[in-house]
C-alpha cells in the first residue's frame, strides 16, 4: 500500500509479538510431540496444499464469519461445549495461515510485508477467540499455561464429576468404556485423513480424592461437512461425542495445544475409574448426556457406538481404499484447512464452497507436490528450519533450539515508515475438489438437517447460558448465594443425574459423597 | 532481470533439501521471468496478475525437468508410486509376494541362537509394557492391497504384523485383529502406538530389524519397560528385544 500507513505501531508490536510466541511453540510441538506418517495418504502433499488455501483463504472466511458473530463471542460459545473446542483454535488456524505464507515467502512469491492487514486481523482475531475460550485460565495457550488447558466451569465440572459411573478395570463398564475410546479414536484418525484433528483432550482438573479429570473430545463423526461421510457414516447419530474420564494414580502433567497429553506414570486403561457420555453441536445447550439413564445403558451405548465405529471404519477405510491420489491430497488438505470451519458453524454462515474447496490460487502448486519434495520441504519449514527465511543473524538463539532461526517471519515495522505492501491476498477465489459433490445431509443434535435449514437453525437458536456469559468464576466466588448464581448452577444441573437442583452452593465434600453408582 | 525482495537476504541463502532447492530456485527464476516479461510492479503482480502469470503448466515444468535430469522421487504413500511409476524409485517388497524378501535397518542388532534357540534380530521403543514376551508369527503389512485382503480373508491369528508406517490408518480395519506390532518408524507417540496402546495390543515403535521372512516366529520383549517420554527428550536409548524363533522357523 503506497500512502498513509493503515496499521499502526502498536498492532505491529501486537502481531509480531503473537507471531514470536507462536514460533517458539510451534517448533517445539513440531520436534518433541510425534512424526505423522502414512503409506496410505500423502500426508506432506497435503499438508502444503492446505498451508495455501488457509493463506489464500481465511482471511475472507473469519471476516464472512465475523460479520454475523464476534471471534470473541464464537470464545464463549466454545468455553460452555457449543461446539468442541477444536485443538484449531489453540494452534491450527494460526499455524496452517502462517505455514503457508513462509512457504510464499521462501518461493519469491510474497515479501513478508504483503497481506499485512491480513495477518494482522487473523491474529487479532485467533487472539480474542482463544482469550474467551480460555477464559476460565486466563492464558491465550496452553503452552503459556505451562501446557494445561482448564476450560470448565466450575458448574460443568460438578455436572461431569457427579454424572459418571465409577469403574474398575475388568468390569463390563470400564471395558466397554477403553474399547469404545480405542475404535472411536481409530475411526477419527481415519476420517481426518491420518490427522488428530478429530480428536482433543483438555483438562486436567483436579478432584477431591487426589484424582484427576480428563475431558475427551471425539469430533466430526457423523454425516457432516466431509463428502467422504456422505452414506458411510449415516449409522452415526452423533456428530461429536465427550467422554469425561476420571483418572487414578496418574498426574497429566502435560496438555498441548494439539490436543494430547503426557502423564506420570503413564497413563493406562486400568487408572480409568470413572467415565461419562455426552453430546454437544452448535444446537446444543451445553452438553447432553448420552446413555446415562443407568450404568448398564451406559455399557450397553459404549458397546453399541464401539460396533458402529468399527462398522464406519471398514466402510470409510474401502472407500480411502479405491481414492485417486488427487482425491487424498483433497481430503487431506481439506481436512487440514477446515480445522476452524466450525467457526462458520456456531455463526450459523457454514458453506461448503467456502470451506470443501482448494482455492485455484492453492490449486496451481499441486503439481509440485511430490512426495519427496514436500517431505523436504515440510521438514524444512516445522522442524529444520532450514530455508532462507528462518535464518537470522549468527548472536540469534531460537528458544528451545539455540540455534539462529525462528520460524515466522514478522511484519516489517518498515511498513510505517513508507515502505509500501499489499494489505490483503484479496477475496476467496473460486474453487474445486476431485472428491464426490457432498449430500445435503448434516448430522445435528436436531436430526439430519440440509444446510440451509441448519444454519437458519444455528442463527436463530439463543441458548439459555447465553443470559450468563458475563458471570465469571469471580463473580460466582463472591456471589455463589444469590439468586441469579443459583438460576445459572440449576440450569447446568437439569440434565445432571445426582445434582439437579442443588444449585450454586454445592461445595468439594458434598459432591464427593455422592456414590458413583 | 527483475530483483525480488527475497534476492538480498543477509542471512539465509539456500534450502537444505536439494530438491527443495531445486525447485525453490527455478520458482524465483520464473518469478523474476515473469515479472520482466509482462511489466507489471510488484504491487499488481502479488495478489493479482501473478494468479494468471504463475500457473500450474510453469510448476509441472518445473518438476519434470528434474525428472528429465534423472532425478526419481522419494515416495511415502504407496499410492504416489503405483500412479507414476516412471517418477517415483521403485517400491522393493511393497506387495508382500516376495517370501524371501527381508526388511533391513543397518543399525539392527543380531546374534547367533542361544540355548533356547532364539537368536536376536532386532529391537525397538516398547510402547506398553505387559506381563510377558509376545510370541507370534512376522507377516509384513505395507499397502492397501494387503491389507484388503486381510480385510477380506481375515487376519491369521497370532500375526505379529511388520509395518513400516507409524500412522493409523493404513491398517485401520484390521488393527484389532494383531497380537503384536513391529513399527519401522515413528515413537510411541505415534498415531499407531497411541492406537495400539488404546487396544492394549503389543507393540514396538522405532524398531530396527534384520533377516525376518514373511511367517518367521518372533519373540517381541514386551515385558520390558515401556519407553517413556523423558527417555526421548534426553535422547537416551530404552529398547526392547526382537527374537526369531529358530526351531519354528517357516
Amino acid at each position: 500500500m503506497v500512502g498513509a500507513p493503515r496499521l499502526s505501531y502498536a498492532q505491529l508490536l501486537e502481531t509480531n509479538n503473537l507471531l514470536q510466541t507462536f514460533t517458539d511453540e510451534t517448533y517445539w510441538l513440531c520436534v518433541t510431540r510425534t512424526v505423522q506418517e502414512s503409506k496410505l495418504f500423502p500426508v506432506p502433499p497435503y499438508m502444503l496444499l492446505s498451508y495455501l488455501n488457509a493463506f489464500y483463504r481465511y482471511p475472507s472466511l473469519l471476516r464472512k464469519v465475523e460479520s454475523v458473530m464476534t471471534a470473541e463471542e464464537i470464545g464463549d460459545r466454545a468455553r460452555e461445549g457449543r461446539p468442541p473446542g477444536k485443538s484449531a483454535m489453540g494452534w491450527g488456524m494460526p499455524g496452517f495461515y502462517l505455514l503457508g505464507r513462509e512457504w510464499l515467502i521462501n518461493m519469491g512469491l510474497l515479501r513478508p510485508q504483503d497481506a499485512a492487514e491480513d495477518v494482522v486481523y487473523l491474529m487479532d482475531f485467533w487472539k480474542r477467540l482463544q482469550l474467551s475460550w480460555h477464559r476460565n485460565d486466563g492464558h491465550i495457550t496452553n503452552k503459556e499455561f505451562g501446557h494445561r488447558c482448564q476450560i470448565l466451569p466450575e458448574r460443568r465440572l460438578q455436572v461431569f464429576e457427579s454424572d459418571a459411573y465409577g469403574c474398575e478395570a475388568g468390569d463390563p463398564l470400564h471395558g466397554a468404556a477403553t474399547q469404545f475410546m480405542a475404535s472411536a479414536a481409530q475411526y477419527g484418525f481415519l476420517v481426518s485423513c491420518e490427522s488428530r484433528i478429530s480428536l482433543l483432550n483438555t483438562g486436567p482438573y483436579k478432584l477431591a480424592d487426589g484424582n484427576e479429570m480428563i475431558v475427551r473430545e471425539f469430533m466430526d463423526l457423523g454425516e457432516g461437512d466431509f463428502p467422504w461421510l456422505d452414506d458411510v457414516a449415516a449409522d452415526i447419530s452423533y456428530n461429536n461425542l465427550t467422554v469425561p474420564m476420571l483418572v487414578r494414580d496418574c498426574h497429566f502433567y502435560l496438555v498441548d495445544d494439539w490436543g494430547s497429553f503426557e502423564s506420570e506414570p503413564e497413563f493406562r486403561a486400568e487408572n480409568i475409574v470413572g467415565v461419562g457420555l455426552y453430546t454437544s453441536d452448535p444446537l446444543t445447550d451445553g452438553h447432553v448426556p448420552v446413555g446415562m439413564e443407568s450404568r448398564e445403558t451406559l455399557t450397553e451405548t459404549f458397546h453399541s457406538l464401539d460396533g458402529l465405529f468399527k462398522e464406519a471404519t471398514a466402510r470409510l477405510w474401502k472407500r480411502i481404499a479405491g481414492w485417486s491420489r488427487d482425491q487424498m491430497l483433497d481430503a487431506g488438505a481439506l481436512t487440514y484447512f477446515g480445522i476452524c470451519k466450525d467457526l462458520a458453524h456456531v455463526a450459523g454462515v457454514y458453506a461448503q464452497e467456502d470451506w470443501m474447496l482448494i482455492d485455484e490460487r492453492a490449486e496451481r502448486f499441486r503439481p509440485l507436490l511430490n512426495d519427496e519434495f514436500s517431505r523436504d520441504c515440510l521438514g524444512e519449514l516445522v522442524g529444520l528450519l532450514t530455508l532462507p527465511s528462518h535464518r537470522l543473524s549468527s548472536y540469534s538463539m531460537m528458544q528451545h533450539g539455540n540455534g539462529p532461526t525462528r520460524m515466522y517471519t514478522p511484519i516489517p515495522y518498515a511498513i510505517l515508515d513508507g515502505e509500501d505492501y499489499v494489505p490483503t491476498c484479496g477475496p476467496v477465489y473460486p474453487g474445486s475438489t476431485t472428491l464426490s459433490a457432498k449430500a445435503d445431509r448434516y448430522r445435528t443434535s436436531q436430526g439430519v438437517l440440509s444446510l440451509e435449514e441448519y444454519n437458519r437453525r444455528v442463527r436463530n437458536f439463543a441458548p439459555q447460558s447465553d443470559r450468563y456469559r458475563f458471570l465469571d468464576e469471580t463473580w460466582l466466588k463472591y456471589n455463589h448465594d444469590t439468586a441469579r448464581a443459583d438460576e445459572m448452577y440449576r440450569h447446568e444441573q437439569e440434565r445432571a443425574r445426582n445434582i439437579q437442583g442443588r444449585g450454586a452452593s454445592l461445595g468439594t465434600a458434598e459432591l464427593a459423597a455422592i456414590p458413583r453408582d | 532481470m527483475a530483483k525480488l525482495y527475497v534476492d538480498s537476504d543477509k542471512y539465509g541463502d539456500q534450502a537444505n533439501s536439494p530438491t527443495v532447492e531445486a525447485f525453490h530456485s527455478a520458482i524465483k527464476d520464473l518469478v523474476r521471468r515473469r515479472l520482466d516479461e509482462s511489466g507489471v510492479d510488484w504491487n499488481s503482480f502479488v495478489f493479482d496478475k501473478s494468479y494468471d502469470l504463475i500457473t500450474a503448466a510453469d510448476f509441472a515444468e518445473i518438476e519434470k525437468k528434474l525428472l528429465d535430469a534423472g532425478h526419481r522421487y522419494d515416495f511415502s504413500a504407496v499410492i504416489s508410486v503405483n500412479e507414476r511409476p516412471e517418477a517415483y524409485k521403485p517400491a522393493e517388497g511393497i506387495l508382500g509376494d516376495d517370501p524371501d524378501w527381508t526388511m533391513e535397518h543397518p543399525d539392527a542388532p543380531s546374534g547367533d541362537a542361544d540355548a533356547e534357540g532364539r537368536a536376536l534380530c532386532g529391537v525397538g521403543d516398547n510402547v506398553m509394557r505387559v506381563a510377558e514376551s509376545t510370541v507370534g508369527t512376522a507377516r509384513y503389512v505395507r499397502s492397501s492391497s494387503q491389507v484388503m485382503r486381510y480385510l477380506t480373508d481375515g487376519v491369521p491369528p497370532e500375526t505379529i504384523a511388520i509395518i513400516d508406517d507409524s500412522g493409523g490408518t493404513l491398517t485401520a480395519p484390521i488393527l484389532e485383529q494383531f497380537a503384536g506390532i513391529i513399527c519401522m518408524g515413528g515413537t510411541v507417540r505415534s498415531h499407531l502406538g497411541i492406537l495400539s496402546r488404546e487396544y492394549g495390543i503389543p507393540c514396538f515403535m522405532n524398531a530396527k530389524i534384520t533377516g525376518i521372512r514373511e511367517g518367521q516366529r518372533v519373540e517381541m520383549e514386551t515385558a520390558a519397560a515401556a519407553k517413556t517420554a523423558e527417555a526421548y527428550q534426553k535422547g537416551e536409548e530404552m529398547t526392547a528385544n526382537i527374537w526369531k524363533l529358530a526351531q519354528e522357523a517357516s
